[in-house]
């Protein structure tokens, strides 16, 4: 007596999953340029190293002698694996099979891989395509009911997709077409990346036209609608890009808030001094530089990984290793606005700071920032509230933090370089240049008085202006120990990888105090 | 070669026009400055070609996404 019989229609009903929605939708899943989720599982873990559950849970059939017939696999394939020989959960969307959504899915399977994230400690990696799990209409049909989106039964998913954050990484890949559930769960992460040829949107062209426009999937949420509205992190050409990002961004980052982020072995020498440091700043306040070789000079070299680089775009944000120590960067960017904070930049912040907070992450600011962005339209965007919004998530870090001020540093925006009430490394460049505001308009300002009663004000103006800028040397603010120290750009490198080892000991393991927001 | 927009990343003024149609550029070269919270902005070429076309002027106020030149082959 054994169980083989047993076994073998086991390995029959595995069998049948693997067909998943069977080869015409996987040639149209192919034809498309998609991998199918299986693949695309393979494409992302270590070889051999996923381990599947529940892959015989879907819809049978049987014959009139109660032996199997048919059988369709659920469309959500979930398990553990490993990236670079750590352990992750990964739940995918199979697409095959009836496009992906809620009404072929077993709704426990999503739940169970977002608890098993969760109760186990381990990243998540969603790969999303269809609805997610998400509904369709048609179910009205064939449950013979509306569904209550959360309700009795319902709402721990939607509990775990945003509460996840705050305890594991939580990576989303869109590829193809993502709607409605989909679109949360992807949004709903630390990182997310969305093939070019993939859409994303609350809902898709068929709904939309409803309202009145009539927009293709890529005119509605494609890859340069939903990374510059900031719905999505990063764009990438294939789908082997995209999973080769997931690892990336997870290489920076530990299994779980009770963990510390992995620390490796140096390869770049900490005491490396980048002569182009030298020039990097012009001395022209007019002309703008390029941050990102500013960022790579002073990082471990090839450890940069940006984030987010469509959106908000006066801060550059994105993930480095000084001395081996993985360390969350923040740079503004001349380019934009003379780097000066946008309302959507400061929603880049919050979230970003969040992140490093989560993951006890320390915080390096290379900043150049002229103030919040001014004007009607940064009003009519509420860049005030953003801007408290930023200030406040700053504050609240607990993480260690250093900031080098390259260049401007003006108005409250100016202020925020770093968590005020706590004592973090500070050091200027001899490019530094600051105040309260700026002296273009801000002379008008504080000396109307003066110029109105002068016989040339143009002149007056040009005096004044003259005479403070005499006085605005750094040196003169550090001399009154305003600012505590000034250096060669050249010893930044050497500085930051002090900060981040003397970090080592300033971060513990654990929870953050306030659970973060997607 | 299919014609290539020259899109602006922010909102801004038109500070100078550095080329006129017809003129050959490189990769990376200045095709126009923009002004914006006083810092002068440079847009560049984002490939070899010649400049079919400039379509705004200086001191006009562009906004982010607004075509500003176009490069031929």
């Amino acid at each position: 007596m054994n169980w083989r019989a047993e076994l073998q229609e086991l390995r029959l009903r595995e069998q049948l999953a693997h067909e998943m929605g069977g080869a015409d939708k996987i040639k149209r899943q192919h034809d498309g340029g998609r991998l199918t989720v299986r693949e695309r599982i393979d494409g992302l873990v270590d070889a051999g190293s996923f381990h599947e559950t529940g892959a015989i849970a879907g819809s049978a059939t049987y014959d009139q002698h109660n032996e199997l017939e048919s059988f369709t696999a659920s469309n959500c394939v979930f398990g553990r694996a490993r990236i670079d020989g750590r352990p992750v959960v990964v739940a995918g969307d199979d697409f095959t099979v009836r496009g992906g959504s809620a009404d072929a899915a077993i709704h426990e399977k999503s739940l169970m891989a977002e608890r098993l994230a969760a109760e186990f400690r381990l990243p998540i990696i969603r790969i999303i395509e269809g609805s997610g799990g998400g509904g369709s209409v048609k179910t009205i049909e064939t449950k013979g009911r509306a569904n209550l989106p959360g309700g009795v039964g319902q709402s721990m998913l939607f509990h775990y997709t945003s509460a996840n954050m705050a305890v594991v990484p939580v990576v989303a890949l869109g590829l193809g077409s993502v709607a409605g559930l989909g679109a949360a769960r992807l949004a709903a992460s630390h990182y997310s990346v969305m093939t070019k040829s993939s859409a994303m949107f609350v809902a898709g062209p068929p709904v939309v036209a409803r309202v009145g426009q009539n927009l293709s999937k890529q005119e509605l949420g494609g890859w340069e609608i939903q990374t510059r509205s900031g719905a999505v992190d990063h764009a990438v050409d294939s789908e082997e890009e995209a999973f080769a990002c997931a690892r990336r961004f997870l290489s920076y980052l530990p299994n779980s808030v009770h963990e510390l982020p992995p620390k490796l072995d140096g390869d770049d020498d900490p005491d490396r001094r980048d002569e182009s440091l030298m020039e990097a700043i012009p001395k022209d306040r007019r002309k703008v530089y390029k941050v990102r070789p500013i960022i790579e000079a002073l990082v471990d070299r090839g450890s940069f990984f940006e984030m987010g680089a469509m959106f908000g775009r006066s801060i550059v944000t994105g993930m480095a290793r000084l001395d081996g120590r993985a360390v969350a960067v923040m740079a503004s960017d001349p380019y934009f606005y003379g780097g000066s904070w946008t309302a959507t930049a400061c929603q880049k912040i919050v979230r970003f700071v969040d992140l490093a907070e989560t993951f006890h992450l320390p915080v390096v600011y290379l900043m150049d920032c002229p103030g919040f962005l001014i004007g009607i339209e940064a009003e009519r965007a509420a860049t005030i509230r953003h801007g408290v919004r930023a200030m406040a998530a700053i504050n609240q870090t607990t993480v260690p933090w250093c900031t080098i001020i390259m260049r401007n540093c003006f108005g409250v925006a100016g202020a925020v370089h770093q968590p005020a009430g706590r004592l973090a490394l500070r050091y200027a460049w001899p490019s530094g240049y600051w105040g309260s505001l700026p002296l273009e308009g801000g002379i008008e300002a504080a000396y109307r008085a003066d110029i109105d009663a002068a016989a040339d004000p143009i002149a007056k103006l040009a005096e004044i202006e003259q005479r403070l800028n005499t006085l605005r040397s750094p040196f003169r603010t550090a001399e009154a120990f305003w600012v505590e120290e000034i250096i060669d750009p050249r010893e930044s490198r050497p500085l930051l990888c002090e900060f981040a080892r003397l970090s080592d000991k300033l971060v513990a393991p654990g929870p953050s105090a306030f659970p973060v927001r997607p | 070669m299919s014609d290539t927009s020259v899109l602006s990343e922010l909102n801004a003024v038109v500070l100078t026009i550095a080329v006129a149609t017809g003129d050959r550029v490189q990769n990376g070269d200045t095709l126009i400055v923009l002004e914006s919270m006083k810092m002068e902005i440079p847009v560049t070429a984002p490939r070899d070609g010649t400049v079919a076309a400039i379509l705004v002027q200086e001191k006009e106020t562009v906004e982010e996404g607004q075509k500003l030149a176009v490069l031929g082959e």
